[in-house]
């Protein structure tokens, strides 16, 4: 092997012969070129519709239509827009999403089974300042990068060691609903001897018997969020891997854990739990999860005031929890170079279209109750939040009616289960946390819509609902 | 021990003992989820506009009414008869001198006529812009729905027959049934009076560079104070015309007045500061002579005027508008400077 091989050989190991591309996004990044947008959210809360319609109505901002309440469009200072992703080994499926909604009978995209990124990449005219200096115009890249929500809640993982994670699922598996559900596994596993020798059929045979646990409680009438480990319910490429076969011990913790056989069931999980953390739940955050700017946290509020408390409480935590595992702060300069810090936080509720206009604002205020402890930690930060209610899709049109002699504002749309036209007035939205009597369906009935199609053409504003303000929150000031 | 101290002792009441008037009954708390016949929904109107009456505006005061309205009929009396006795004697004098000086009487009379109808027009729109403005404070303050509708109903008239309509209504059809109050003042704020703005920032612009060259270049340093007031006065006109006000002097006048006090107490300290930061920080006068810089100032004084009565027409109020127009003004007028020099 000659000497110059093994130089590239030595460079390509250290990552050294993608230098200057990195010192590229470096400096981008600095100059603020380059933003990295945290698309967060928990399973179906509509991540992939949010990322599809915003970069539909970006690479449409030149035209300076569907975006009213985003200034440099509006402005007609965008010049054009392009859609970069195809470069990249895992581009999002932004035509087969949109293809989807635009078909004559629509249809929401399914769950979103594995990883997938998209870069745009926007021209613009700069405003008259400071910086028109640099030149009369800029391009700004933006990343963003679609996954399935459940994978989210394997970040916390990453902080944990097995003994913990046990002690944390304890805590909540004592707690309804899913300590009922759950009574008759657990049973099972304290009849398992930890320490004596087991086979992989045993371990392969309770970790199935967990997941199906899992899944029963992810669906109604439970809708839970806080489920661990994430890919046992959404595998992705991991399908029937050994680290899979991935439980937390709900037993006591044994006495003399220490003594343990090499193979027993104990050490066994011990193993396959660092092997999932090191090999899965690392890869993820480090490759995709650390360096962002700018976030957006999408909550589907409807869900949990269908559902009740429970739900309620639930998603407040699983919330709570994962937002741990984003840096918050201000980035000077240098930080911004390095190690980027999200600095602007935006939380929305989804699905705004499903209730009526003038509940969007008791909408918000729902999501901030939600929400609350964690704005808090974050503004601790100094680091900027706001709560908004935005739909990427609009499902429903404003109608009104007369009813028992008063008008009343509902909603006309096509019911997602059977595709029958309805108005509804689905109730109003609390802006306190309803008492348990009041979790009853007399008082919301909140439907899940089938969407309207989207025009091939261009979008227009009646199409979203404050998209606009939400990327006007996000990366308005970056348009300098 | 007695017990006359002014405190009542705390007491465990049984909830039923409590006056039922004061509960609110339990369903009011909150409208009940329904399914609604299709038939009986009706699509809304992206604009929804109410028959509701304009408030009235509030009485003035009677006393200087009754005082001015006195003197007005003794002055008119005075001059009519005077004019009486003018014609009188001129048509002895001769018969065609009678005649052309009742024409040209009559002819006066009719523009002042004109004048004052207009005047009390343009100050009534004023007053109404002035109307205007309060609702929509008030309205960017809310996150109501529904309550704008007033207010829109106000501007589609105000703006009636004028070439500011077309666009208004346009910003109105595109008006989104989901916006809430504050969102569509801010919506309005941005797209319905653009091109009256962008004029209007033009004209200030225009007249600004004019007065601060006119300073510059003016040979008499007592001239310059009245220079400055001329364009500042044919500036006022110009931007109210825009806004769709009648202009006439009376509101000029009154606009003049508003403008006064505005720049007197509101504004002094900012323009003070505005003024200065715009003359310090851009190095922009190193090159300037003494009667440059007095330019550069009158400059700056009919830009700080301009947009206080662009402020004073504008019916949506909008503070973030004239961010940057100073220095961008007090660029153009050194570039003129600079070039003349």
């Amino acid at each position: 092997m000659s000497l110059q091989q093994r130089l590239q050989r030595l460079a390509r190991k250290s990552g050294l012969d993608d230098l200057s591309a990195q010192i590229r996004t470096s400096v981008e990044r600095g100059l603020e070129q380059r933003v990295k947008l945290a698309i967060t959210g928990l399973s179906r809360s509509g991540k992939t519709v949010f990322i599809s319609t915003l970069a539909q109505h970006l690479l449409q901002s030149d035209q300076g239509r569907s975006l009213p309440f985003f200034c440099a469009s509006a402005d007609r200072r965008i010049i054009g827009a392009r859609n970069l992703s195809l470069a990249s080994d895992r581009p999002f499926q932004l035509q087969q999403t949109l293809a989807d909604l635009q078909a004559a009978e629509p249809r929401w995209p399914a769950s979103t089974d594995s990883l997938s990124e998209i870069r745009l990449a926007l021209r613009y005219r700069r405003q008259p300042g400071l910086k028109r200096a640099l030149g009369e115009h800029s391009t700004l890249y933006i990343d963003l990068i679609d996954y399935p929500g459940e994978w989210l809640l394997d970040l916390p993982m990453l902080e944990m060691n097995f003994q913990q994670w046990c002690q944390q699922q304890q805590a909540l598996f004592g707690a309804e609903p899913r300590a009922q559900l759950s009574a008759e596994w657990r049973a099972q596993l304290q009849a398992v001897d930890w320490l004596a020798p087991a086979t992989d059929e045993q371990q392969k045979q309770l970790a199935r018997t967990f997941r199906s646990l899992l899944q029963q409680l992810r669906e109604p009438p439970y809708s839970l969020s806080l489920l661990q480990p994430g890919r046992l319910l959404m595998p992705g490429d991991l399908e029937d891997s050994p680290l899979l076969d991935l439980f937390p011990l709900l037993a006591p913790w044994p006495d003399h854990a220490d003594q343990a056989a090499d193979d027993s069931l104990l050490a066994r999980l011990q193993q396959t739990y660092d092997a999932y953390r090191e090999q899965v739940v690392r890869p993820f955050y480090q490759d995709h999860f650390r360096h962002f700017d700018r976030q957006i946290v999408l909550v589907d509020c409807l869900k949990t005031l269908n559902q009740g408390e429970t739900c309620f409480t639930d998603m407040q935590q699983a919330l709570n929890t994962l937002l741990h595992s984003f840096n918050y702060g201000r980035n000077g300069l240098l930080r911004r170079l390095f190690r980027p810090r999200i600095d602007r936080v935006l939380f929305a509720a989804t699905k705004a279209d499903h209730v009526t206009a003038n509940q969007h604002h008791n909408l918000d205020l729902f999501l901030q109750l939600l929400v609350e402890s964690a704005q808090r930690e974050i503004r601790f930060e100094q680091v900027d939040t706001r709560c908004l209610a935005l739909a990427s899709v609009r499902a429903t049109t404003a109608a009104e009616a007369r009813l028992d002699g008063q008008h009343l504002s509902c909603l006309r749309g096509q019911r997602k289960d059977n595709g029958e036209e309805i108005a509804l007035f689905p109730g109003e939205v609390p802006v306190e946390l309803p008492r348990p009597e009041d979790w009853s369906c007399e008082r919301f009935r909140f439907v899940d819509f089938a969407p309207r199609p989207l025009p091939k053409g261009l979008l227009l504003p009646e199409h979203h609902i404050r998209l606009d303000q939400a990327v006007e929150y996000l990366l308005g000031d970056l348009f300098q | 021990m007695k017990s006359n101290s002014n405190w009542q002792r705390p007491a465990e009441l049984s909830p039923d003992a409590l006056e039922p008037s004061k509960e609110q009954p339990a369903t009011a708390d909150y409208a009940e989820a329904r399914e609604i016949p299709l038939e009986m929904a009706q699509d809304v109107a992206e604009t929804r506009i109410d028959e509701q009456p304009a408030p009235r505006n509030t009485p003035r005061r009677r006393g200087p009414i009754w005082l001015i309205s006195g003197l007005l009929t003794l002055l008119a009396t005075a001059v009519g008869a005077e004019l009486y006795r003018l014609i009188s004697w001129s048509s002895d004098l001769h018969p065609l001198l009678g005649i052309g000086l009742g024409v040209l009487t009559l002819l006066l009379i009719g523009l002042v006529t004109l004048e004052l109808h207009r005047g009390l027009k343009g100050s009534r729109q004023l007053k109404q812009v002035q109307q205007m403005q309060h609702q929509a404070r008030v309205l960017l303050d809310q996150r109501s729905h529904g309550n704008s509708s007033q207010l829109i109903r106000q501007l589609g008239q105000f703006y009636n027959h004028t070439p500011l309509n077309s666009e208004l209504q346009q910003a109105l059809q595109q008006l989104d049934s989901s916006y809430n109050d504050r969102e569509i003042m801010l919506y309005l704020n941005r797209h319905a009076l653009s091109q009256a703005d962008e004029a209007a920032q033009k004209c200030v612009q225009r007249y600004s560079v004019e007065s601060g060259v006119l300073v510059a270049f003016s040979p008499w340093a007592s001239f310059d104070m009245l220079l400055v007031a001329w364009r500042n006065l044919r500036m006022l006109r110009e931007i109210a015309t825009i806004y769709g006000l009648a202009p006439g002097l009376l509101t000029q006048g009154r606009l003049l007045k508003q403008l006064l006090q505005n720049l007197a107490f509101a504004g002094a300290s900012e323009l003070a500061m505005e003024a200065g930061s715009a003359l310090l920080s851009s190095s922009l006068t190193s090159g300037l002579s003494a009667r440059a810089g007095q330019g550069l100032g009158a400059g700056l004084f009919t830009a700080r005027t301009g947009l206080t009565a662009i402020r004073l027409c504008r019916p949506l109020p909008d503070e973030q508008q004239d961010r940057g127009m100073l220095s961008n003004i007090a660029k153009g007028i050194v570039q003129r400077l600079t070039a003349r020099a």
